[in-house]
């Protein structure tokens, strides 16, 4: 996904984030520069930091209004810190499970076939 | 009976003609194909309809009609429809079979069988928005595959029911368009996602309905709504055509007003599909026929059924009332002669928030297609950017947006590893300690929520509140698991008593094979 390679580069340094983007036709742009910079923090790059809204919204093309986020901020907060508690379980050696995987190989065999021409 | 529960009288004053109300029972043959029926039907009512249209006793017209009626007088107290269809298509249709069944032509095993499909399965004559405005208007171009496979034997679509916005939530408060109540208490919640199939089958609307279950969508309301809820394998019915919120643990569940029901209903939408990558090639066995006579059955007819109560899902923070329904549920499965162990699978809890990192994350990516370009609702902008971010600012409600969020966060660089994929990690421990538990059990139990319905507008405001309810749902979803939930009581509340559900988990791929003395159990039971 684009947007997280975005992530990647900006490295947690928001002021750089900030100037990276050309466009300023979103209306909302200032108020969420603002807020960005306000959430700024000088905390190192391998601790989590909390959910900066308004980075958020923008990657996910969702425009959040002032107001939506003073409402969302504290009840996603609370939602993950509730998520960090999977932080303390002991998880070496355990396999991630893509899904459910009721079922094992669900593969075709690896045979050439013909399809429409559609 | 219990298969016949159902909302005070005063909700649906035009009783069903043909459906018997004696309190014997008697069960389905297991040799029988379901054309041939000799019995009487009551514990189904769909082989009642059948049983009535082939024998001449009701026409589909009447019978139609007659659940048409009932519709009208109670949708406007429970609201459980996006959309209806045209009362003259569904005419039409009926007549069409009765026609075929004058002529005495085929017709399928679900002919006149009325069918209610939760909005977020596509059809293609009818509007499916997913209980969003950011679908408002649209009507997809094809059929899901379960619904084609329904209009192919002949059941009748009645109309599209309402749920929480894209599957998103436990109470069907979160629709765009309308809040459906329990047909029990008009005040308090359905629950949800499916909260509109649910209540629409209990007042009965419709005859069986489908629902999705992502986290308990399925089973919660079904519990809620004192109907049968079924929640099957995940990969057992296909998923295209359902509009996809967490694709790894999504599945297409059936709602009934009797086991029997939505045993016929899996039947009919199970199997592999090509359009679904994810469905399994294992072939379906015939869930009918494994229900028995009860004649055959001696006094104990669950002997050495190994039955596994999940000791955290009966601990602090159970309500009392649903704590002892499902101890008497428990106590009488032991006098039917099952061997009763307490289970207890340490991993439980940490499904919750595993389950709601995998939900948000994947629906963070799954709903990335909305964005108002060709189809729904479209914002007007001059810049693209800016198009997508109105579109979905206005099409989504503050439920879907919050989790798009938090999902958006939790696959963030840097985040991955420590939210989705240990999330991912713990799946897998939940998928072992049930595999492991099933392996020394041939079923396990536990309520199907920590409390009958709730009030409208309780647990609103607080989203952790809301998805503690779904404790007792989630872990069956990570691990892909079958699991039934049949009503087995009451506890206080509303006019009657509020219904209680017990869930029934299975091992993948067995729906009905161990539930099948189950059900003959249940009904002996008086209420």
């Amino acid at each position: 996904m684009g947007s997280r390679a975005l992530l990647m580069l900006t490295n947690f340094n928001f002021k750089t984030t900030v100037s990276s983007f050309g466009s300023a036709s979103n209306p909302f742009f200032l108020i969420k520069n603002n807020l960005r910079t306000r959430n700024f923090s000088t905390k190192t790059r391998s601790s989590l930091q909390p959910p900066d809204l308004p980075g958020l919204a923008e990657t996910a093309r969702i425009s959040l209004a002032p107001n939506e986020v003073e409402e969302f901020a504290p009840k996603i907060g609370q939602v993950i810190d509730w998520f960090g508690q999977l932080q303390a379980v002991d998880l070496d050696n355990v396999e991630p499970a893509i899904r459910a995987d009721t079922e094992g190989d669900n593969l075709r065999e690896d045979a050439p076939q013909t399809f429409e021409n559609k | 009976m219990l298969s016949t529960i159902q909302p005070p009288r005063y909700l649906s004053r035009f009783p069903l003609r043909g459906r018997t109300k004696s309190r014997s029972f008697h069960i389905l043959s297991s040799a029988q194909p379901v054309t041939k029926t000799c019995f009487a039907a009551d514990q189904s009512q769909i082989l009642s309809i059948r049983d009535s249209l082939l024998n001449r006793h009701l026409s589909a017209v009447e019978l139609t009609h007659s659940y048409l009626d009932r519709l009208k007088q109670t949708e406007p107290h429970i609201n459980c429809f996006l959309h209806v269809s045209d009362p003259d298509k569904v005419l039409k249709q009926a007549q069409d079979i009765d026609d075929k069944i004058k002529r005495n032509e085929e017709v399928g095993p679900l002919a006149g069988v009325l069918v209610a499909i939760k909005d977020n399965i596509c059809t293609a004559d009818m509007p499916s928005t997913g209980g969003s405005y950011i679908l408002e208007g649209y009507r997809p171009p094809f059929d899901a595959t379960a619904v084609k496979r329904l209009k192919d034997l002949g059941a009748i679509v009645v109309g599209k029911t309402n749920l929480d916005e894209f599957g998103m939530g436990s109470t069907t408060e979160a629709s765009a368009f309308k809040v459906t109540a329990n047909p029990w208490d008009l005040s308090r919640v359905p629950g949800g996602s499916s909260g509109g199939s649910a209540a629409s089958v209990s007042a009965r609307q419709c005859v069986v309905s489908l629902g999705s279950d992502t986290g308990g969508s399925v089973r919660q309301p079904a519990s809620f709504c004192g109907v049968v809820g079924l929640k099957p394998t995940y990969g057992r019915v296909s998923r295209f055509g359902l509009m996809a919120y967490a694709s790894s643990l999504d599945v297409i569940g059936c709602f009934g007003s009797s086991v029997a029901d939505t045993g016929i209903l899996l039947h009919a939408i199970s199997g592999h599909d090509s359009l679904d990558a994810t469905s399994s090639k294992r072939e379906v066995p015939d869930f009918t026929s494994q229900f028995t006579y009860a004649s055959s059955l001696k006094s104990r007819p669950l002997e050495g059924l190994r039955v596994g109560l999940i000791r955290e899902t009966v601990d602090a923070g159970v309500d009392s009332g649903v704590k002892s329904a499902i101890e008497g549920a428990a106590a009488h499965l032991e006098q039917l002669g099952c061997v009763l162990k307490e289970v207890s699978l340490l991993s439980f809890s940490l499904g919750l928030p595993a389950y709601y990192i995998l939900a948000s994350s994947e629906s963070s990516s799954n709903l990335s297609r909305y964005d108002g370009v060709r189809y729904g609702n479209q914002a007007s902008s001059d810049e693209l950017n800016a198009l997508y971010e109105e579109s979905r600012a206005k099409g989504f409600g503050s439920e879907v947006k919050m989790r798009i969020l938090m999902g958006t966060y939790a696959l963030s660089a840097g985040y991955y590893d420590a939210y989705y994929k240990r999330a991912q990690q713990v799946r897998t421990i939940i998928r072992k300690s049930f595999k492991a538990a099933l392996d020394e059990n041939d079923i396990l139990i536990s309520p199907a929520a920590p409390s009958a319905a709730y009030k409208i507008g309780e647990k609103k405001n607080d989203p952790l509140a809301m998805y503690a309810g779904d404790i007792m749902t989630v872990n069956v979803n990570l691990a892909g698991l079958p699991a039934l939930v049949l009503p087995c009581g009451f506890v206080e509340g509303g006019a009657v008593g509020l219904p209680v559900g017990l869930q029934i988990i299975g091992a993948a791929f067995d729906e009905f094979a161990k539930h099948k003395c189950l059900l003959n159990g249940f009904f002996e039971r008086n209420l």
